[in-house]
């Protein structure tokens, strides 16, 4: 696979620490498009020969990940659900996916159990299986400082896990460097039983489009176009809250909010950055080593304010759970359901925390993207094509102009292939089933 | 001209085939002179990668690439103390501290580096490499006493700097030489023959010398005229004064060799037409007669395979390690003062860049030649440099002084670049040699 790609699939046996690779073969971009397509395909094709375990976890990203299209940032994590039993798909958000895409590897598969904690450091087309002795046991912000100072660089991405991976727990996330991640699925616990402490990824790589000049200025329409979009207007998590009828939201979260992030290349900022123990005032860097916490999923602020928590508190709580690595939304729907209204008392009672909870969804993509799920009947199939393409879930729901012809038409444009809407059409179908 | 031509001529010229100037460089120069009918060979070229070499002699390796030069051979100041330059027709010296090239090749390097030239050997000096064979009464610098020239950027009062104030001087003895700007400047070249037609070409000035000499036959090129791209460190009046009209490239005869001494960077691989000028008149002034043949000896090993596959990757882990912190480091204000030059945190990746450009190439050659241990050599070095820039960037976050991490990681470059381009320009030109039917280069496996 000459372009958009770096034509390498790896196969990592961490049971064995053999590393294997794979090319990209053409003909699976023509079958499956990428993305979801192929994580799925490539979890089928190696849960298949496994028997003790939860089966592989598929890390990777779409077609058009990474690149001018708006929104481009997603990337993909794929395996068998602890929460709901399902293959399931999960967006990496942020920078993750786009690291993941420069990294040298379209797609990596990790199978098996590692006799002792490990930790993968994905960098540059090179996959290495590195002791993580020292970090098991630490909490997610620990162990991101650790891996960034050991490698020297502050820009990696870490999907790892804390303490609820480690101790087996179904509500256990894997996180994004410190912060909360779309991880609905309990795919922590599955890091957690591959004595997988977690995956730290940087690429430099870079990308060859077929039709570079075609491509740009298709893109750069697009980006024309969207621009007259009112939903542009929406910055920030309270915006999105405000869109789910939370119109007190911004009230509430207002007084504490200091910016807002958007993941790469996504013209919405889906995340807001609270300080909840420095003046959110501040246009300096904080001299505080902790001042706030990246707010990314709207679902457990919602439950958390129900709840009774102030907006600070709620940060507060969450940090908690990020660092422990446990799902914040189901943090918020089980103390909701317990009674536990105090920072305190929920912190306590994380690592007890345990039960079905129906913020993981009933679908086989992640919850954290269901804004507006409810009025769109065509939900499922957004999200698919946003796992497909390496579209940023949230934003494609809310971008109509992300066509699916016009997704199908710049990923032929920047790969030289033709992929037909029959072909899309199947994929999700299978990703569905 | 274009870099085709060239790489036409080359694949004939190691091919065997006998070819005369006048059948090369001097058809595309429409020159035609006395001497048209010398002949010419595929010259074996050496680079001074040794102490007080900068990383610009990474540019002399990526522009004979360019060009289709692959016999090259990469030489510290004991290959050329030793007998190294005796296997040579060029021996290319780049920029970087010419005072600390002299100190390192001291007067035996000297007498080498003399009975080269006497004996036909072309010297290619560029910016500290020019300076280094000017008449000088400075210690180090003494033994280097083989052209004639002086320099107009000398005095005994500084004037006063603009910009760039510790790249701006350097010391020596009572005096200063001063740089009067960087970046690009435009120089005329003189015309005389072989060197076609006077033209005016760009390239870029990095403490190189302007010069006078007291034969105006010696003079290539002279200093013309700035360009937008050219930042002044002093009063731009200064810098005429010091520049125009003075030689920017000289050419000194000593024995049955010559010196080229270029004081801005033709060498430098943004500028093509710079390049093919260098180019022209190094193959204009080849030794009559080339040096022994260097053919692959029995030492050589091949790694294929499992074996090749295992040292490329291990050489890239190392530089993919090394890559990720140099860039972060670019964003910082890091810089040292090693010797007598300034290293900013941006030329940690010049190195690294010129070994991880040409990776996906050495992946291709089956076999890569080393001799016993150099792969693994490579590697350990390798290992080196990401160790000591992960020092830097963790003494960095603490605000510590990196001064010492950051030599040992300059030295380590240096080392590995050389390594590596040594594996591979014999690699390649192994395979270029075959590709090309010839029988030179005896080596098998």
């Amino acid at each position: 696979m000459e372009y958009l790609a770096s034509d390498k699939i790896a196969i990592v046996d961490l049971g064995s620490r053999d590393i294997t690779e794979e090319e990209l073969e053409e003909d699976l971009v023509l079958d499956k498009i990428g993305g979801a397509g192929i994580t799925k395909h490539l979890y089928d094709q190696y849960a298949s020969a496994q028997s003790n375990d939860n089966g592989p976890i598929v890390l990777g990203t779409g077609l058009l990940t990474g690149t001018l299209v708006p929104g481009s940032s997603l990337g993909i994590m794929t395996a068998k659900s602890p929460s709901t039993g399902k293959v399931s798909h999960v967006p990496l958000h942020l920078d993750a996916g786009i690291e993941l895409k420069y990294s040298g590897f379209d797609y990596i598969v990790i199978k098996g159990k590692a006799e002792k904690p490990v930790y993968l450091w994905i960098h540059d087309g090179i996959v290495d299986i590195n002791d993580a002795d020292e970090l098991w046991g630490k909490d997610t912000w620990t162990a991101t400082d650790d891996i960034r100072s050991e490698m020297g660089d502050d820009l990696i991405q870490v999907l790892g896990i804390g303490r609820a991976g480690e101790n087996g727990s179904d509500l256990a996330q894997v996180g994004i460097n410190y912060w909360q991640s779309a991880d609905r699925m309990g795919f922590g616990k599955l890091f957690g039983e591959k004595n997988l402490k977690l995956i730290a990824i940087r690429g430099m790589g870079l990308l060859e489009i077929s039709e570079p000049e075609d491509f740009i200025e298709d893109c750069a329409e697009l980006i024309t176009t969207i621009r007259s979009n009112s939903l542009m207007d929406m910055q920030g998590i309270a915006a999105t809250a405000a869109a789910l009828g939370e119109e007190d939201f911004r009230d509430w979260i207002g007084p504490l909010t200091h910016r807002h992030m958007a993941c790469f290349n996504t013209p919405v900022a889906t995340s807001t950055f609270i300080f909840t123990d420095e003046d959110p005032a501040l246009l300096k860097e904080s001299t505080v080593p902790e001042p706030g916490f990246l707010l990314t999923d709207i679902f457990p602020l919602i439950t958390f304010k129900k709840a009774g928590l102030s907006a600070k508190e709620t940060g507060a709580v969450l940090k908690a759970c990020a660092k422990y690595g446990i799902d914040g939304a189901a943090v918020a729907e089980l103390s909701a359901k317990s009674g536990l209204t105090s920072p305190e008392d929920i912190e306590k009672a994380l690592p007890d925390l345990k039960g079905p909870v129906e913020c993981a969804g009933s679908s086989v993509f992640s919850a954290w993207a269901a804004v507006g799920k409810e009025t769109d009947e065509n939900w499922e199939r957004r999200q698919a094509v946003a796992y497909v393409m390496g579209i940023h879930p949230i934003w494609l729901q809310m971008a109509p102009d992300l066509t699916e012809e016009k997704l199908l038409d710049l990923a032929g444009l920047g790969t030289e292939l033709e992929l037909p809407q029959e072909t899309l059409d199947e994929v999700i179908a299978d990703i569905l089933v | 001209m274009t870099v085709s031509r060239y790489m036409a001529l080359n694949k004939r010229l190691i091919s065997g085939e006998a070819l005369t100037f006048s059948q090369g460089p001097g058809k595309w120069l429409h020159q035609t002179t006395q001497d048209e009918d010398r002949p010419l060979y595929y010259p074996k070229i050496g680079i001074y990668t040794g102490k007080g070499a900068s990383h610009s002699w990474l540019w002399f390796a990526d522009i004979f690439e360019r060009l289709g030069f692959y016999d090259l051979a990469f030489l510290t100041e004991n290959d050329l103390a030793q007998d190294a330059l005796d296997r040579l027709d060029v021996l290319a010296m780049s920029g970087g501290d010419t005072f600390a090239i002299a100190e390192a090749l001291g007067p035996k390097g000297a007498r080498k580096l003399e009975d080269f030239i006497t004996a036909g050997g072309l010297y290619l000096g560029s910016c500290a490499g020019a300076y280094l064979p000017l008449y000088s009464s400075k210690e180090h610098l003494n033994h280097f006493n083989f052209v004639a020239a002086k320099i107009t950027n000398l005095t005994k009062t500084l004037p006063e700097a603009h910009s760039m104030k510790e790249k701006f001087c350097t010391c020596y003895g009572c005096s200063f030489i001063y740089h009067p700007v960087r970046e690009e400047i435009e120089v005329t070249t003189s015309g005389l023959p072989p060197f076609g037609t006077s033209m005016t070409l760009t390239a870029p000035l990095y403490g190189g010398p302007p010069m006078t000499v007291t034969d105006p036959e010696t003079i290539l090129a002279t200093y013309t005229n700035f360009t937008n791209k050219t930042l002044f460190l002093v009063d731009r009046e200064l810098a005429e004064k010091t520049l125009f009209g003075n030689a920017a490239i000289i050419r000194g005869k000593m024995g049955q060799g010559h010196l080229h001494l270029f004081g801005p960077h033709f060498e430098h691989p943004h500028y093509l037409e710079a390049n093919l000028f260098l180019a022209n008149a190094m193959m204009w002034d080849l030794p009559v007669q080339p040096s022994p043949s260097t053919d692959l000896d029995d030492e050589m090993e091949s790694r294929v395979g499992s074996e090749k596959k295992t040292f490329i990757r291990n050489l890239k882990r190392e530089l993919s390690n090394s890559r990720i912190v140099a860039a972060g480091l670019e964003m910082s204000p890091l810089k040292w003062t090693i010797g007598n030059k300034v290293y900013e945190a941006g030329k940690i990746r010049v190195f690294l860049e010129a070994i991880w450009q040409r990776l996906r190439s050495f992946e291709k050659m089956t076999p890569v030649l080393v001799r016993p241990g150099q792969d693994g050599l490579l590697v350990q070095t390798a290992l080196h440099i990401t160790e000591n820039i992960r020092k830097i960037k963790r003494g960095w976050d603490r605000q510590a002084d990196t001064l010492e991490p950051a030599r040992a990681l300059f030295g380590f470059l240096n080392r590995t670049s050389a390594l590596f381009l040594e594996i591979y320009f014999r690699s390649k030109r192994f395979h270029y040699s075959r590709e090309n039917c010839i029988g030179t280069l005896s080596w098998s496996n």
